[in-house]
């Protein structure tokens, strides 16, 4: 055993491989290596470390030993997190001009992690405009409610509401006094316009009070106006926000809000935006993101793609926990938080130059890197390596792994509204009304009934009156945006 | 190079999704339903209602159903707890429904991926058509899409033209 040498690599597997993984990457690498098959020294080398490797990692106690030993030697450091890889092509014809790869990476917090849960420091910044009259407002009070039964006693709360101007009336403090919060927030009155620029700032100002490395910094922000002359500095703030590790969930509640704006605000902090359509859903809506907040285990993922030469990203995308585009910068992506429960999917799509002959070759790497708080040693990393072999003549039709044309499916139709929304931007009004049109038909066979309705109403609509309406704007964007995570009636495995 | 059969668009080799237009390439044996002409469906028309009884019977009604398909009349037995849905499987749209019918020759007689379904109503079982291409029957009548319909002992439930008897247990 020498704890030097990563025998985990040298079979190519994960450090959490099951014993009939090792079997098979054992048996696959000695039909490659073994000296009655590959005379060469460099295969001589290779099969003796393959020998030694699976001499220690077949035996359950010998692998225990030898991971302890790599622990105390520093290696390894037993990771937060957990990848896995699904390849589109286990095989890739040679002598083909160029050939499209599929990669989906699944990043889920390790099974040993600790979960204890992060103290949160919190702002709600609450839109109390005159249209929030009635039932809206009245269920921000009950979700606001909802959000100050679970705090815990280390986590910190401020309380901003806006509207021509902003009023702070629960300045940022931990050890809350909960029956007073509550009663705070239960005397909101509604009144005046949006801008939202005034209740960004003094939010941000008061999650400055209680902001630390160690806690989850998030500013929740609802609104159900348009705000006016203001959406430049409302996102430069948020992108600051998003530098001084503050994350922003943006809620709009009606249809009457700018979703480019609230969308942006979100995804430039690393945080999410959410589409209320009834006023009936704002208290679910702020249940799901404190249940989300505190089940965060890690921040600040970045994924690194690193790939062989002649392969190229093409695009990349989140797939869970619900669709968005990836902006791939130097070969780098930010991914945001990682929750229990939220597990992240990322799909990328390559173009693979063909190798002249037939050989195996390891595309890519794929690094993930995020701050773990609970572990002693914060920065945390973990990679996983994409193989591929090329070969001259492929006998049966690729097997595609189901999981993967799954989430292209659901994919294709997320980019099929983006498309359309460009085409109407630019005004192409009839290409982008056939896109909606035949958008609704994939939607259909994906039995997402309701969302093809929609489509196909604002296909009509755009094609009558050359535009869509607020309302069906936002179904369709968050709507197929979140076909990644409709549990249908239908599906079962 | 491989080019979308629906819209036109080229792509690279190995591409899965057009991108113009969200078809599956890798449907080598094509399996998008086509539209039959109607007279090959033996379509009577809608409007004829020869039952008359209304869905919302009281009672337990019966637990499960057993259903003979096609011309070889496989039997299929299934318990009316849940919804079952007929169709044809196909993982890459991720429909998956309890009766699949692709061995029933389902393909050709036009049967949809997501076809209908038949589920237990105030006593009654019903059959609903989920926006099939070319339609759910009963006894020759077709009926429209999502309003579901009462099935009665011996029922002959047509989907296509893939026909299939019905017997409540």
């Amino acid at each position: 055993m020498n704890a030097d040498k990563n025998y985990y690599d040298i079979l190519r597997i994960a450090p959490n491989a099951t014993e009939e993984e090792v079997r098979k990457a054992y048996r696959a690498l000695v039909r490659e290596y073994h000296p009655d098959v590959n005379q060469t020294v460099e295969a001589a080398e290779i099969f003796r470390d393959i020998q030694e490797a699976y001499e220690t990692l077949s035996s359950p106690d010998q692998r225990r030993a030898y991971n302890r030993l790599r622990e105390a030697e520093g290696f390894d450091k037993s990771s937060a997190l957990t990848l896995r890889g699904t390849v589109s092509h286990k095989y890739l014809l040679t002598n083909i001009e160029e050939q499209a790869l599929y990669v989906l990476l699944d990043i889920t917090p390790a099974t040993d992690l600790p979960t204890a849960r992060l103290p949160l420091n919190l702002c709600l910044v609450l839109d109390k405009s005159t249209s929030m009259q009635g039932m809206r407002l009245q269920q921000v009070k009950e979700g606001t409610r909802q959000i100050i039964d679970r705090l815990n006693d280390d986590d910190a709360l401020g309380l901003v509401i806006f509207s021509d101007r902003a009023e702070v009336v629960l300045p940022s403090q931990t050890n809350i006094d909960k029956a007073m919060a509550k009663s705070i927030a239960s005397t909101i009155q509604p009144s005046g316009g949006t801008e939202m620029l005034q209740g960004l700032l003094a939010g941000l100002k008061e999650l400055e009070r209680n902001r630390s490395t160690e806690s989850v910094n998030h500013l929740i922000l609802l609104t159900d106006g348009q705000t006016y002359g203001d959406e430049k500095d409302c996102l430069e703030r948020a992108e600051w926000a998003g530098l001084h590790q503050i994350s922003l969930t943006t809620m709009g509640v009606g249809s009457d809000w700018n979703e480019n704006l609230l969308d942006q605000m979100a995804t430039v902090s690393g945080g999410s935006s959410v589409y209320i359509d009834s006023p009936r859903k704002i208290v679910d809506a702020f249940k799901s993101t404190i249940r989300h907040l505190s089940s965060v285990v890690a921040r600040e993922l970045t994924l690194s793609i690193n790939a062989a030469s002649g392969i190229t990203l093409t695009e990349a995308f989140q797939i869970t926990p619900h669709i968005r585009r990836l902006d791939v910068q130097a070969n780098k992506a930010v991914l945001g938080p990682l929750g229990t429960g939220h597990e992240k999917t990322i799909l990328m799509e390559f173009r693979v130059q063909s190798e002249s002959t037939a050989s195996k070759k390891r595309l890519l790497r794929l690094t993930i890197e995020g701050d773990v708080p609970n572990k002693q040693d914060r920065r945390n990393w973990e990679w996983l390596d994409i193989f591929t072999e090329f070969i001259s003549k492929q006998e049966h039709p690729p097997e595609i792994p189901p999981a993967l044309v799954t989430a292209l499916g659901k994919l294709a139709i997320f980019k099929m509204q983006e498309k359309a929304m460009t085409d109407l931007e630019q005004g192409r009004i009839s290409a982008a009304t056939q896109r909606l049109e035949t958008m609704a038909t994939r939607l259909l066979n994906l039995g997402e009934t309701d969302l093809a309705r929609a489509a196909l109403l604002e296909a009509g609509r755009l094609a009558r009156t050359g535009d869509l309406s607020a309302e069906g704007r936002k179904k369709i964007r968050y709507g197929t945006r979140a076909l990644s995570i409709l549990p249908k009636e239908i599906r079962r495995d | 190079m491989i080019k979308c059969p629906f819209c036109g668009t080229t792509h690279v080799a190995n591409t899965l999704f057009c991108s113009e237009c969200g078809t599956y390439l890798l449907e080598d044996d094509r399996r998008g339903t086509d539209p039959l002409g109607t007279d090959e469906i033996g379509w009577v028309g809608e409007g004829e209602d020869e039952h008359g009884s209304s869905p919302l019977v009281k009672g337990t009604g019966p637990l499960s159903i057993r259903l003979k398909i096609g011309d070889q009349e496989r039997k299929v037995e299934a318990s009316l707890e849940k919804a079952i849905h007929m169709g044809r499987l196909d993982p890459a749209s991720d429909v998956f429904p309890e009766i699949d019918l692709t061995k029933d020759n389902g393909l050709e007689k036009g049967v949809s991926r997501r076809h209908a379904r038949i589920l237990k109503r105030e006593g009654t079982v019903v059959v609903e058509d989920l926006g099939s291409i070319n339609g759910t029957f009963i006894n020759g009548k077709r009926l429209a899409p999502y309003l579901p319909e009462v099935l009665h002992q011996g029922d002959q439930l047509q989907l296509g033209k893939l026909l299939i008897e019905i017997e409540l247990l």
